[in-house]
């Protein structure tokens, strides 16, 4: 029996990651404020239709998705997967970042790209595109005297977490190059991958 | 039993034991002599001119190569290699007699205490290995000639350092830089075109050092990429004291590598298949070219610098080859 695939977890945290099966599927709360059109939730798996305000939709990802929120612009993570080798599906991670009066998705996710495991790392902004793009963010990942770093524009969550993943606009690496970046004296092949970045605001 | 005194110096041969005492050898085999009462054998290591002609009676009569257990003989004597024993048909090439299944094991066993001098040493080695460890040696020498860095065609050419650098420079074209910082534009107008791999490389001279920056398309699991990395023309060990980056970019996003150029001595291939150093996908490389986006003008930015890693410093290089 194999182990659930479930086990990348944000080492800081000792809970699971569980690919939440969204139990408010036809449960949608439409909340209009202004002249907004409502957001759909940008929690990474297409099966929540969610819909709501940034504010709904940050209570919806606290209570609903459990969801981590970190308070600040520079964060690191410290991703831990003890079984690379069970990646027939996709494992997703998502962190909440708050700054600047605002928030940010930090996606991380495994997937295959053309059957190659790849890892992919982004940010999304929560809020529309005009003024996504005010802010950039830097993503970085090192070990074993290699560094590497993505700058980008955080993406509004007007486009959803597949499109973004699917156009590759974030931080991606081989998982062969991950397991480097992970390799310590203990030759295990066990993703360890710290990844750390910041968000500011260009203008 | 008399024992003589030879001044030699110790090797202890792989698989028995040696016992040194005061210059001569106590050969005590492991694997034979159920008789508790058998004298100990007196052999002393096989060294200089000697060596020379036995080491010549090891060299298979067809191919050439030395001979490694099992040995082969036929009934008149003459030794054959096992690779070429499986070639001939049963029919000894020097004498033209029917072969059989006879093994030259007093042969085996004189290789074991033969020693001999790297076959680099006039290159500067000054090593001497048993017979039976020497090729391992020779393989790993640090002062075995390298080969020519050229990626894309199997070049055969080997020599030092500045040999090297002139044959890529004469024979291979290669542009030569001087400096360590680089900004090249990599231009192709028909992207589609990534079925074969295609190369670039230039050659960079600064810190009294060559460095070769490749920059390449090919086709990874994940479909068409790019990749850049820079491989250091010496040793790994020196190659550790100096780091480099790579940077692409446009429209306010940045990909940067940091990393430790690879030596040469690790092939173009080893190294492009270990992802080691900057790869983009091609639809990103056509992103960051800008304008329509149908045509590749990537902008590659990079510099070298001397740093050194410390032992301590967690570096662990497990294979990556794998």
């Amino acid at each position: 029996m194999e182990p659930p695939i479930n086990d990348l977890q944000i080492e800081c945290q000792v809970n699971e990651l569980l690919d939440f099966p969204c139990s408010i599927d036809h449960h949608t709360r439409e909340v209009i404020t202004d002249k907004e059109k409502p957001y759909n939730c940008p929690y990474c798996g297409s099966k929540c239709t969610v819909t709501g305000d940034i504010q709904c939709l940050l209570e919806h990802l606290r209570n609903d998705h459990h969801v981590e929120m970190h308070d600040g612009r520079c964060f690191s993570h410290r991703y831990v997967h003890h079984n690379p080798k069970h990646y027939h599906h996709a494992t997703r991670m998502l962190t909440l970042l708050d700054c600047y009066g605002r928030q940010f998705c930090l996606h991380f996710e495994a997937f295959h790209l053309k059957k190659t495991p790849m890892y992919i790392a982004f940010m999304q902004f929560m809020g529309d595109e005009e003024e996504a793009t005010s802010f950039s963010y830097t993503l970085e990942v090192n070990g074993n005297g290699r560094k590497m770093t993505w700058q980008g524009v955080p993406r509004s969550i007007r486009d959803s977490h597949k499109t973004v993943r699917d156009s590759q606009d974030g931080l991606i690496i081989t998982r062969k190059l991950a397991l480097f970046f992970s390799a310590d004296n203990t030759n295990s092949k066990q993703l360890k991958l710290k990844i750390s970045g910041r968000v500011w605001r260009e203008h | 039993m008399e024992t003589d005194s030879m001044e030699s110096s110790t090797r202890s041969s792989q698989n028995d034991e040696v016992h040194h005492n005061g210059g001569t050898f106590h050969f005590s085999s492991t694997k034979s002599h159920s008789s508790a009462a058998a004298s100990p054998t007196v052999v002393t290591n096989i060294v200089g001119p000697t060596a020379t002609s036995v080491y010549e009676l090891l060299e298979c009569p067809v191919c050439t190569c030395s001979m490694y257990p099992p040995i082969h003989q036929c009934h008149n004597g003459h030794t054959l290699c096992s690779t070429c024993k499986v070639r001939v048909h049963n029919r000894c090439p020097t004498c033209r007699q029917e072969l059989g299944d006879i093994r030259c094991l007093a042969l085996e066993k004189v290789a074991e205490s033969l020693e001999l001098p790297c076959k680099f040493y006039n290159l500067g080695c000054p090593e001497i290995f048993p017979y039976y460890s020497k090729l391992k040696h020779e393989s790993l020498c640090n002062f075995r000639p390298y080969g020519c860095p050229y990626a894309g065609s199997e070049c055969g050419v080997v020599g030092d350092i500045p040999f090297l650098v002139s044959h890529l420079r004469d024979d291979h074209k290669v542009d030569m830089h001087a400096g360590s910082t680089f900004n090249h534009r990599y231009v192709k107008s028909n992207p589609r075109e990534v079925e074969n791999a295609t190369w670039m490389l230039t050659v960079f001279q600064c810190f009294g050092q060559y460095f070769c920056l490749h920059f390449e398309a090919f086709q990874l699991g994940m479909g068409p990429v790019y990749m850049a990395f820079l491989r250091f023309m010496g040793d790994e060990e020196e190659a550790r004291s100096y780091s480099y980056s790579l940077e692409v970019g446009g429209s306010g996003r940045k990909l940067t590598w940091e990393g430790t150029p690879r030596s040469i001595r690790d092939s173009h291939r080893k190294v492009r298949d270990s992802n080691d150093g900057l790869i983009i996908q091609r639809n990103m490389a056509l992103f960051f070219s800008g304008g329509d986006r149908k045509e590749l003008k990537l902008r590659v930015t990079g510099k070298i610098w001397k740093e050194q890693h410390s032992p301590d410093s967690g570096l662990f290089m497990p294979n990556l080859s794998s």
